[in-house]
């Protein structure tokens, strides 16, 4: 029987980094995985938090920690843990050639598909929004067959909200695939793809050089390629001399899967094993400690062993959380959460309530050590902490902390499960 | 000022069944709607075409109105129709006796009603219970409620007649007791307008005590909510009735992709469209009856609308208010050329229609008859046009499209995508919307919301409800540069709210997962809901 130190269910964004972080301290390290995750949906950016309660900008992050309410998962994890986390992502990111830009006590105004602003705090250099607020002259760069970016709209709006000495402009690259609109949908991955090939980075360049002024910033899609680096950027932004920024856009996301392959190229130089395809149904627990867990696929069950356990699930959307009639429950430990039995009671009258908004924070209850609490508050096994989607008391959608929480929360448990607390 | 003969006030079935019909009969008329067309009770229903069946036992006059107007409907609003047939069961908990009564009233009425076996049964629809004794095919079908209005609209149009939504009427004015005029404000603008007229006939359903108060008189209508649920999946391939006295959630109607469940009856304000939790419940209990695994499927939304139950006597209550329709001609309460049209169903729609303008025609000295039962809704689509949309949309979606349109529509969406085959792309997956039909209805005059075209498109109707196409439409009505697409933010939210309405008493399960992926696209990507203080 082979038995990890610190098995991982789940493999986005905060099971991978946790992962990377207690491989890095010593510990053998398992990732069970099951499906592609909602990693590569997700933008690839880091939302640390952007607004509090009130729905007010927060300029510093970090600050802005200090007083949030006692069952946010920032509350688990303090400021100092926050830093810490975010500094050993941005050294992650440096070491696999794929350097983040930001700092954890600051946060940016990134430009969206929309054309409106979002805050967030660290990105890929491929989002280098700070050139877009230093340039004179914006250009606004769509492709004539992808979906799901209207440069006509981004365009529209980022005058409407850039200040008037800037100059803002649209312009739409031509892509003659061949495989063209007859055929399938071209998404920003087909793009993204052609933009790593010579032919498409040529013909980018020259369907755009005459187009780019004196200090000029071109916005477009996430489209710089697919690879965790910089290649299509830098080599962009030679031969165009100028700044070049991806917005925040909807799925199928070109920045999460640079950053889902990043952390899994980071987790595999540092020996974590991914078992895939590996779904996890129940778990073993004897005395309040959790033995195993169980998996299972077409033909049989599988116990998996470990010493310590982290949940990285993810919520509703992941398959972390089940949601029915009147009831809510983490299905692996078998952990009832609290909800209302009435559903209309699980939301306001509007989606978009100017609050946060009362279902996206259902989730697992932890105590300060991210160890789950079941809602008699007893402590259903004590070797097992929640990170990520997984856990309550926060909305990430209204905050825009999302990536935040995960990263964050990850760290604290690899951290304190290595003995570094 | 506008100048026409007739005012209908009221874009439902009944309002543009009246304006077709008096435009075919060459009388001039206006119809005017506070909303959109349909977006009140004529598309809050179950979208079901009546064979009649339901009502043979209690009201022998109805269900052959309705046997009568099915077969014309079948055949003037083809495209509105899905003849599907129907099929009543008879549960365990229903009466042996009603049955046999159903039977024999069935035959006095007109409507086939042919006894199969259950195992034949279970083999045409095989999610019905296993618990069911006795099963009856029948002539209902499914009903597209906003197709059939706008079709019905354009069908008038062909003879002068003309309706404008979000126009609300603010005032009736008569001279000597007798109507000379309606005064209407336009919704979006704020402009008022008079149009002077010699008959108003308000055919405003749930709201017809409203629309009378401002002529100082009073129509008792008691608006009697039915909750709807709709699923994301074919539960059945035909209407599903359960056989006995007509009750709650005893009726399952396929549309396209979906079923729709319905419906409940509960006394309630003319607006009230919202639905509880408990409402959903309790006709997911009884609809268990009809089909046993009815919570393994996956609901897709749901919503209400209100019958408008015409009362003479203003405490009657729910199911005891005639579901018959009225004609109240107001000389009797002395204003002359005013008419309130009550109560009614909407498979007998057309009918209606003809016994009013019958009367309305009289009353103007007009001589013309009704052939509204003769002429199609719209014109076939020609065998070159239907291989030259094959061309140009994707697989099944040509037909779809033909249908949704109609001919003239349709040719004009196939031009701007021969012109530009770009436009071709999908906007709505769910439904097969193209972006050429989506700029195509964007530049229509009565389109203000992405709301709007989702009611003449099916846009955002499917699977994910909204999910993906509200990017896609904001996106394309902003780039067409229409007058009403300047704030995107607004129309985003406009469109994702109302899809929000009827997801959010049923929010669990995969509606839960939907939600959370929407709020992840809108709200933590795009941030629609936050303050942006750039520099």
């Amino acid at each position: 029987m082979k038995k990890s130190d610190i098995l991982i269910i789940g493999n986005g964004i905060s099971g991978l980094f946790a992962a990377c972080i207690a491989a890095d301290m010593g510990k053998k390290v398992q990732i069970l995985s099951y499906g592609a995750g909602t990693l590569t949906i997700g933008g690839g950016i880091i939302d640390v938090l952007g607004y509090d309660d009130q729905g007010k900008f927060i300029a510093d992050p970090l600050k802005g920690m200090d007083g949030i309410s006692a069952n946010h998962p920032y509350a688990k994890t303090g400021a100092q843990t926050a830093k810490k986390a975010l500094e050993a992502f941005l050294k992650i990111t440096e070491e696999e050639g794929y350097p983040y830009l930001g700092s954890p006590d600051k946060n940016l105004w990134l430009p969206t598909a929309v054309g409106n602003f979002k805050p967030t705090c660290l990105v890929p250099r491929t989002m280098d929004t700070e050139a877009l607020f230093k340039a004179d002259n914006i250009l606004v760069v769509g492709f004539d067959t992808m979906k799901d970016f209207y440069a006509d709209m981004a365009t529209k709006n980022l005058r409407e909200r850039l200040s008037k000495n800037k100059n803002v402009e649209e312009f739409i690259v031509k892509l003659n695939f061949e495989y063209g609109r007859d055929l399938r949908d071209i998404s920003a991955m087909d793009v993204a793809r052609w933009l790593e090939t010579d032919e498409g980075h040529r013909s980018f360049v020259d369907q755009v050089k005459g187009h780019v002024k004196a200090n000029t910033a071109i916005v477009l899609p996430p489209v710089l390629g697919l690879e965790p680096n910089y290649k299509v950027l830098d080599s962009l932004k030679k031969e165009l001399s100028c700044a070049l920024i991806e917005v925040s856009s909807l799925p199928p996301a070109v920045t999460g899967t640079r950053l889902n392959k990043m952390l899994h190229s980071c987790a595999k130089k540092r020996g974590v094993q991914i078992i895939e395809k590996a779904r996890v149904v129940g778990s073993e627990i004897i005395d309040g400690k959790c033995q195993a867990v169980i998996t299972e696929g077409f033909d049989r069950q599988r116990k998996f062993y470990a010493e310590q356990f982290i949940l990285a699930t993810g919520g509703v959307y992941g398959g972390g959380i089940i949601a029915k009639i009147g009831a809510m429950s983490e299905p692996i430990f078998n952990i009832d959460i609290e909800v209302p039995k009435v559903q209309t009671d699980w939301s306001y009258k509007q989606l978009f309530a100017d609050k946060k908004q009362i279902f996206a924070q259902y989730g697992v209850s932890v105590d300060e050590n991210l160890t789950p609490v079941a809602a008699d508050g007893s402590k259903p096994a004590s070797n097992v902490k929640v990170v990520g989607r997984s856990l309550a008391g926060y909305d990430f959608c209204y905050e825009k902390s999302g990536n935040g929480v995960a990263l964050i929360t990850a760290y604290k448990a690899a951290a304190a499960f290595c003995g570094e607390a | 000022m506008l100048k026409t003969t007739v005012v209908v006030i009221g874009g439902g079935a009944t309002g543009v069944g009246i304006l077709r019909d008096l435009s075919m009969r060459g009388v001039d008329a206006i119809l005017v709607e506070r909303d959109d067309l349909g977006y009140w009770t004529s598309s809050r229903f179950h979208g079901l075409l009546h064979s009649g069946g339901r009502y043979a036992v209690k009201d022998k006059e109805a269900a052959k109105e309705c046997i009568q107007e099915n077969t014309i409907l079948r055949k003037i609003g083809r495209h509105c129709v899905e003849a599907t047939e129907s099929i009543f069961v008879r549960a365990p908990e229903d009466s042996e006796e009603f049955e046999q009564e159903w039977v024999k009233s069935c035959a006095e009425c007109g409507i086939s009603a042919v006894p199969i076996s259950m195992d034949e049964a279970f083999k045409l629809e095989p999610n019905l219970s296993r618990k069911l004794l006795s099963a009856y095919r029948c002539p209902g079908a499914a009903v597209d409620g906003f197709r059939l209005l706008w079709q019905t609209v354009a069908s008038a149009n062909k003879y002068g007649g003309k309706a404008m939504t979000y126009k609300e009427v603010i005032g009736i004015e008569t001279e000597n007791g007798t109507v000379v005029g309606v005064k209407i404000r336009d919704r979006w603008t704020g402009a008022e307008e008079k149009i002077s007229c010699d008959f108003v006939i308000s055919a405003s359903g749930s709201f017809a005590g409203e629309v009378a108060h401002l002529a100082g008189l009073s129509v008792n209508v008691k608006p009697s909510k039915g909750t709807l649920i709709a699923f994301n999946h074919r539960i059945c391939n035909r209407v599903v009735h359960r056989l006995h006295k007509s009750s709650d959630a005893d009726i399952f109607v396929p549309h396209g992709s979906i079923t729709i469940l319905g419906t409940s009856s509960i006394d309630s304000a003319p607006d009230d469209t919202s639905t509880e939790t408990a409402e959903v419940m309790a006709m997911m209990e009884i609809g268990k009856i009809t089909f046993e695994n009815i919570y393994d499927y996956r609901i897709l939304r749901v919503f209400a609308g209100t019958r408008p139950l015409y009362s003479a006597d203003p405490n009657a209550k729910g199911r005891s208010a005639s579901r018959g329709f009225v004609a109240l001609d107001h000389a009797h309460d002395g204003i002359n050329h005013f008419m309130s049209v009550c109560g009614g169903k909407f498979t007998t729609y057309r009918l209606m229609a003809e016994k009013v303008c019958d009367i309305v025609c009289e009353q103007l000295g007009v001589n013309a008859k009704c052939h509204t039962a003769e002429e199609n809704l719209v014109d076939d689509p020609s065998p070159d046009l239907i291989s030259r949309a094959k061309a140009v949309f994707p697989s099944y979606g040509a037909e779809l499209a033909s249908s949704r349109l109609g001919n003239e529509k349709l040719e004009r969406v196939i031009k701007r995508i021969e012109t530009q085959p770009e436009m071709k792309e999908l906007v709505c997956e769910c439904e097969n919307v193209t972006l050429a039909e989506i700029e195509e209805v964007a530049s229509e005059p009565t389109s203000h919301t992405v709301s709007d075209l989702r009611r003449r498109t099916r846009l955002g109707m499917g699977t994910c409800q909204g999910t993906f196409c509200a990017y896609r439409s904001v996106g394309a009505v902003n780039k067409e540069n229409m007058p009403w697409a300047k704030d995107s933010v607004y129309l985003f939210k406009e469109f994702l709210e109302t899809r929000w309405k009827g997801i959010r008493p049923v929010l669990w399960g995969n509606m839960l997962r939907d939600i959370e992926l929407t709020r992840a696209i809108y709200d933590a990507a795009l941030n629609l809901s936050g303050v942006e203080e750039i520099k």
